[in-house]
């Protein structure tokens, strides 16, 4: 039961998502190429976050 | 004077009769009274947002003008600009995909052997057309299958290649509760003393007209309408014409030339503003409702003169609604009645919506305030609307509806109104004043009145942006982003509720609403169904925007204990 109400929840806020983005109005190959953009964009940032935080917040804490 | 104060939301007393006052001619019990009995003389209430204001100046205004065009919130107008970002990209993908046959193109291109001339349709000016109206197209053009009253029946329409065509399935959505439709009085029906009246006229003089007014088409049902009007509005004389929206185009020309100066409105609609520029005088737009523009633009007016040679303008015309029906909102008439004295200019008043809409009874704008009909040069309203037929006429002394019969374009070369819609005007503007003997007219003016409280005090109460004056029965109801359009308006269909829903071009930009017209005709329990519905789907697509949250009206005496109403 917890789970089908935690799947409602993601459910409502993907639809959310999608009126927000405008992405309700595209046809799904459409919404397709906007979330693998926004999820590899996204991915490569985490990524990039992760290799280089150490390196940043040593030459914060060397100043 | 008795003073009432137990007014519950659908009791309220309607528009001028019975209006309870205290002794500093401040309503009791309404909206933002608390603030009001400290300002006196020409005080606009301002909270910081400046969001709604009360004008009370000097005394004439009679009653309380509350009207209230609540600010974007900051995210809502980004978010929308990204949603309308992102839709712009796909829409050059989509473009660039049509263009390389990569995928069908579905809109009108021409023929291969018409390449090389020069180009019939601009393929960019239609970008917005084709990449975003397209997308949501289902919630427009719905066909409908039964009278618009209160309740219709919709034709079933599916899509299988997103809305560039559509096939019907055969079925037909019964019972739609109507918030769409300009029926303000109720009288689009089809059985009643209206609807035998004009079955009576088909039978005696058939359909068709088949002439001008001018030439074998002036039947004497077009005469009794007429006087009819003329009585009806307190004017001298009147004339109507087959089609509202020639009815300003055509008679605007016919009025003003070169020379003459046109003040119109921001947002006028645009059959007034085709009208001016097909007359041929300059036309300056002065901002929406704001009494200073026109001020300014009236002394530059009179000082200046007309541009290169400095003479007198001619005339100077000034074209306002009486009933925004984008905004919801209602003209500063007062003010403008004073300041065209004051500067000598004529007043050309569109009262397509609130004609048989606002007033103690139905009679228009003018009586709504309290004001002489003989302050208005020029009365021009619509029967589409409340009369539930369809045509326009224009009211106003003798000598100028003698000249409008002569010089009018639509008077000379249009066929005259057809003989049933003369009939029902006849029948139902005699119902509305009264003539026909039962109280029937006064009943749903009074009707009107309060459903328009209602409606719009709950809708505020739920937490909407809504725009406009308390008393109009236009309600626009802010959407702001575009995929909430195309949900919106398919939301409410799927539970059975038939919305309008617009965008660019017709409003701003981000600024796209849904518009619900009150009608006569919705009982109480209609209403209530709606507004438990717009609940459901404001709290579904999360359109509760507005930061003013308006306490629910008092059951007990107003007293010095009373809290602000506004809690910010």
């Amino acid at each position: 039961m917890g789970l089908r109400s935690a799947w409602k929840q993601m459910s409502w806020l993907y639809y959310q998502y999608l009126l927000i983005t405008a992405l309700y109005m595209l046809e799904p190959w459409e919404r397709t190429v906007f979330n693998s953009l926004l999820i590899s964009v996204a991915g490569m940032a985490v990524y990039t976050g992760y290799v280089f935080m150490p390196q940043h917040i040593m030459a914060i804490l060397h100043y | 004077m008795v003073l009432n104060m137990t007014e519950g939301p659908v009791k309220k007393p309607v528009n001028g009769n019975g209006c309870c006052r205290t002794s500093n001619g401040v309503k009791p019990g309404m909206n933002g009274c608390v603030k009001n009995h400290l300002y006196q003389q020409h005080s606009y209430c301002s909270s910081d947002e400046k969001s709604s204001h009360i004008c009370h100046n000097g005394g004439i205004y009679k009653r309380p003008f509350k009207e209230s065009f609540e600010e974007t919130p900051m995210l809502v107008a980004v978010l929308t600009y990204m949603g309308y970002g992102i839709l712009t990209l796909f829409g050059y993908l989509r473009d660039f995909l049509r263009e390389w046959k990569i995928e069908k193109c579905h809109n009108a291109t021409e023929r291969e052997e018409q390449k090389d001339f020069v180009p019939l349709y601009q393929d960019f000016e239609n970008f917005y057309t084709r990449n975003l109206y397209m997308r949501i197209r289902d919630s427009w053009n719905r066909p409908i299958c039964s009278v618009p009253g209160a309740k219709f029946d919709i034709l079933e329409r599916v899509s299988y290649d997103y809305n560039w065509t559509f096939k019907y399935t055969g079925r037909i959505v019964n019972d739609v509760i109507n918030m769409g439709s300009y029926n303000y009085l109720g009288f689009a029906e089809n059985s009643g003393v209206c609807a035998d009246a004009a079955a009576e006229m088909t039978l005696k003089y058939g359909v068709g007209v088949c002439s001008t007014r001018r030439e074998i088409g002036n039947l004497d049902k077009h005469e009794e309408l007429e006087k009819l009007v003329a009585k009806f509005l307190g004017v001298e004389a009147s004339m109507a014409f087959g089609m509202g929206f020639a009815t300003n185009s055509m008679n605007i020309p016919a009025l003003v030339g070169k020379g003459c100066l046109i003040l119109s409105d921001e947002l006028n609609h645009a059959s007034l503003v085709l009208g001016a520029r097909l007359s041929g005088a300059t036309i300056r737009v002065f901002k929406h409702n704001n009494m200073q523009s026109l001020e300014k633009l009236l002394k530059d007016a009179i000082v200046h003169g007309q541009p290169r040679t400095h003479r007198p303008w001619k005339k100077i015309l000034i074209l306002v609604e009486g009933i925004y029906s984008m905004e919801g909102s209602i003209v500063h008439l007062p003010d403008i009645i004073a300041l065209k004295k004051k500067y000598k200019a004529y007043l050309y008043l569109d009262e397509a919506h609130s004609i048989g809409a606002l007033g103690p009874t139905g009679r228009g704008v003018v009586e709504y305030f309290g004001l002489d009909p003989r302050d208005v040069d020029i009365m021009m309203g619509t029967f589409t609307k409340s009369f539930g037929a369809a045509g326009g006429y224009i009211g106003g002394t003798k000598e100028l509806v003698d000249y409008l019969r002569t010089h009018s374009h639509s008077a000379v070369y249009a066929t005259s109104m057809s003989p049933p819609v003369v009939e029902q005007i006849i029948t139902s503007m005699k119902c509305i004043m009264g003539e026909d003997g039962t109280t029937l007219g006064q009943e749903r003016v009074q009707q009107l009145a309060e459903n328009t409280r209602y409606f719009r005090r709950k809708l505020q109460e739920m937490g909407f942006i809504i725009y406009g004056n308390d008393d109009s029965p236009v309600v626009p109801m802010m959407l702001y982003m575009p995929a909430k359009i195309g949900a919106f308006g398919r939301e409410m269909l799927k539970r059975n509720i038939g919305v309008v829903v617009v965008g660019f071009p017709a409003t701003p930009i981000i600024e796209s609403r849904a518009r619900f017209c009150v009608s006569a005709a919705h009982t109480k329990e209609m209403l209530d169904t709606a507004l438990n519905v717009i609940n459901e789907v404001g709290d579904l697509l999360q359109l509760k925007y507005s930061r003013h949250r308006l306490v629910p009206l008092l059951d007990r005496p107003f007293d010095e204990t009373t809290y602000e109403e506004n809690e910010d």
